[in-house]
């Protein structure tokens, strides 16, 4: 968990504070668990069965991460190939596109790479993309090797993260990694919100190693102090 | 060619549900204009229609329709046009991942702004509420924290362009908002469905906020059932509100009083020709007849110029056409409040005062409305208070009084003042000492008053939401002291 900022009550912090909006889609082939994780995001519960997503089912959450407040649009679409073709309207607008596949089961890790490419073709230019094995709970079940998997994510500059909605293990952590990743410049959505008002982030701040990685913003290295002025914007 | 947009309003097959139980609260707070239907449908159309070969026809042609009770014209208009052309692309799927969406959203409280997602955007759209404030902006209110800036708000519910809708034939806007409120037979005539549809709900809107009680047809075609009903010669034609495109109404509907004839919109910001010449119904032969109002209905109030003038100036000066419409449909907000206040006043004066209200006697009821004795308070304290038109105001009342829309109101107040007087007396009775006033009185009385306590708390039972609790717990309270209080061989039968 990176440390919140400062105020005891977070809840209250999220309500006076000023959020920004983030439009997050989760891909990625039936059954890896996208639905499972944003529920662990958003509710913080699992179930074992859910039912399989019609079209996309849209979810809110508020995250403090490093005195800023984001608000989660999530777009949770469904795997079935059946609704392939709507996809694109849920990475349209998006902000970020979270890639998910399940480490138990190779072939979803090879969908990983259709749909890196589909958002390189056809998604925002800037989009964020973030790709996430999920069920890394069941390690003697395990097909795809982690390593292959980082190694491509870095290769692309795309946040990756191994993740269990069953036992929470990075799930936060993932849209927190987001969260950080998403470019500077739209920061106050859209503009004339603050009009003038500067967001100033509290003071450049120590970042624990994480789990996830972000591709080409975080360096692999053991903890930097990374002052958030050195962005470009 | 290509996509259309409109929407048409059926009725309902007879016999079925009037509303949808999950209305009621809803129908209870939004303002009287956005009720959902009782006996009616709305279908919000997008229709496509394109070449193509390999189809037997040699054309593409299909529509998505969105069914509904709601009068939210601008929201399912909006939302229909984001559906349909997923839906030609992608097909099925793509309608069950709109109705998954709509399946989520929150249930329409009004006053509240909701956040609707649907297929990977989130429109954000205010629910009236029957307390805002119609003149001048609306507050915020506290809950705004639960909103999120969406990827498209939406300014309005249900409010049509009224200025575009109207471009056309403006000098006539005035007599057209005598019509509506009176519940005249108009016909509006255009090419498309989507130009008829806009001018009959902006017509409708015209006389906000009072409820238009009269049926009425965005786009009626001569496939729809009540075709023979509304297009006889025998009968007089029906008060409704027609918007049609088939050539064919032009001599089917010739004998109607009324007829709105739009012609093409020419681009927006170029000021539109004055039609000031009204013109006889007769004289429209085809469709392909000028644009135009055709009537002999002669206004009962003077045409207000100034409205007109800025209008037009705005036109000039390329004002945008949200701010003309806002302009225009303030002037009728204006306008028709003008009109209905010395009405409200009146009602008012009606009510039983509260000394009036008594634990042992009846309910009070409201006074008759007595058109002659509301017309003689119009000389002195009429719409001139607040609207600087002339004219034979009274005479419009006259005609307004045989309308379904004074119907319409007169019974909504009759209910809304009724349920306040019961209320009253029911709380004037559970706070009197019953238990004091039935010792010295017979038994008869005491029976008497039982049936009226029971009778109350069945009221209490039908309009939970007014009640207050702590007067049911009175009353129940007084009902068993009272019974405990009578012989055995009574109470049994009471209790029975």
């Amino acid at each position: 968990m990176a440390q919140r900022s400062r105020g005891d009550d977070p809840e209250a912090e999220i309500r006076t504070m000023q959020m920004r909006d983030v439009k997050v889609c989760l891909l990625g082939d039936s059954g890896v668990g996208k639905s499972s994780i944003v529920m662990r995001f958003v509710s913080n519960t699992y179930k074992p069965s859910l039912e399989s997503t019609i079209g996309a089912s849209f979810m809110n959450k508020s995250l403090v991460v490093d005195g800023m407040g984001y608000r989660f649009q999530i777009w949770d679409t469904a795997g079935q190939e059946k609704y392939r073709a709507l996809a694109p309207m849920y990475y349209r607008g998006a902000a970020a596109a979270v890639i998910v596949y399940d480490t138990t089961r190779e072939v979803t890790y090879r969908a990983v790479k259709s749909w890196v490419n589909e958002l390189r073709s056809y998604g925002p230019p800037k989009i964020v993309i973030a790709i996430a094995g999920n069920k890394c709970d069941l390690e003697d079940l395990r097909e795809v090797n982690r390593k292959d998997a980082e190694d491509y994510a870095r290769s692309i500059s795309a946040i990756f993260c191994e993740t269990s909605a069953v036992t929470a293990i990075n799930v936060e952590d993932l849209f927190m990694a987001v969260a950080r990743q998403l470019p500077l410049e739209d920061f106050s959505d859209g503009d004339r919100r603050n009009g003038s008002t500067v967001n100033l982030r509290s003071s450049p701040e120590q970042r624990k190693k994480q789990c996830c990685s972000g591709g080409k913003n975080s360096p692999s290295s053991s903890s930097t102090s990374r002052p958030q002025s050195s962005r470009q914007s | 060619m290509g996509d259309t947009q409109f929407h048409f309003r059926i009725r309902q097959c007879p016999g079925r549900k009037p509303t949808v139980k999950a209305h009621n609260a809803y129908n209870r707070d939004c303002p009287i204009t956005l009720q959902s239907e009782s006996a009616y449908y709305y279908g919000f159309v997008y229709f496509r229609q394109t070449k193509d070969r390999t189809i037997r026809r040699g054309y593409f042609q299909k529509s998505v329709v969105l069914v509904t009770k709601l009068p939210f014209v601008a929201l399912f208009s909006q939302l229909v046009s984001i559906i349909a052309p997923e839906y030609f692309d992608n097909g099925e799927p793509s309608l069950e991942a709109a109705c998954h969406d709509i399946d989520q959203w929150p249930d329409p409280i009004p006053g509240d702004t909701l956040n609707l997602p649907i297929m990977g955007t989130v429109i954000q759209v205010r629910v009236p509420c029957r307390s805002d404030r119609l003149v001048g902006g609306v507050q915020a209110k506290s809950q705004e924290r639960h909103t999120i800036p969406a990827h498209s708000v939406l300014p309005t519910l249900h409010e049509v362009d009224i200025y575009s809708a109207f471009h056309s034939i403006l000098p006539h806007v005035q007599l057209l908002w005598e019509l509506v409120l009176i519940g005249e037979p108009v016909v509006v005539m255009a090419a498309s469905p989507s130009v008829t549809c806009n001018c009959v709900q902006a017509l409708i809107n015209m006389i906000t906020p009072l409820k238009y009680c009269n049926d009425f047809r965005p786009y009626f075609t001569i496939h729809d059932s009540e075709f023979k009903e509304f297009t006889t010669r025998t009968q007089a034609p029906p008060p409704v509100i027609l918007g049609v495109t088939n050539p064919f109404f032009a001599k089917t509907l010739q004998h109607w009083p009324h007829i709105i004839r739009i012609g093409e919109m020419g681009g927006l910001g170029t000021s539109p020709k004055p039609l000031n010449k009204l013109k006889k119904a007769a004289s429209l032969k085809t469709l392909d007849s000028k644009p135009g109002v055709y009537t002999q209905y002669k206004s009962f109030l003077a045409k207000d110029k100034m409205i007109l003038k800025r209008l037009m100036k705005g036109s000039q000066s390329k004002r945008p056409v949200e701010a003309q419409n806002a302009i225009l449909r303030r002037h009728f907000l204006e306008l028709t409040q003008s009109f209905m206040i010395p009405l409200e006043r009146y009602m008012a004066s009606l009510m039983p005062l509260q000394r009036n209200i008594s634990p042992h006697k009846g309910a009070p009821l409201l006074r008759q409305f007595d058109p002659e004795e509301f017309l003689q308070t119009v000389e002195h304290s009429g719409p001139q208070l607040t609207s600087g038109i002339k004219g034979d105001w009274e005479a419009l009342y006259r005609r307004f009084f045989r309308s379904p829309n004074f119907e319409g109101w007169y019974y909504q107040r009759q209910r809304e003042v009724n349920q306040k007087l019961q209320v009253l007396h029911m709380e004037a009775l559970s706070n009197s000492n019953l238990v004091e006033w039935i010792r010295d009185k017979e038994e008869v009385e005491i029976v008497d008053l039982i049936l009226r306590i029971k009778e109350k708390l069945k009221f209490a039972i039908n309009n939970h939401t007014v009640v207050q609790q702590e007067s049911v717990m009175k009353l129940q309270k007084h009902l068993e002291n009272i019974v405990s209080a009578l012989p055995d061989d009574l109470q049994t039968v009471i209790k029975t």
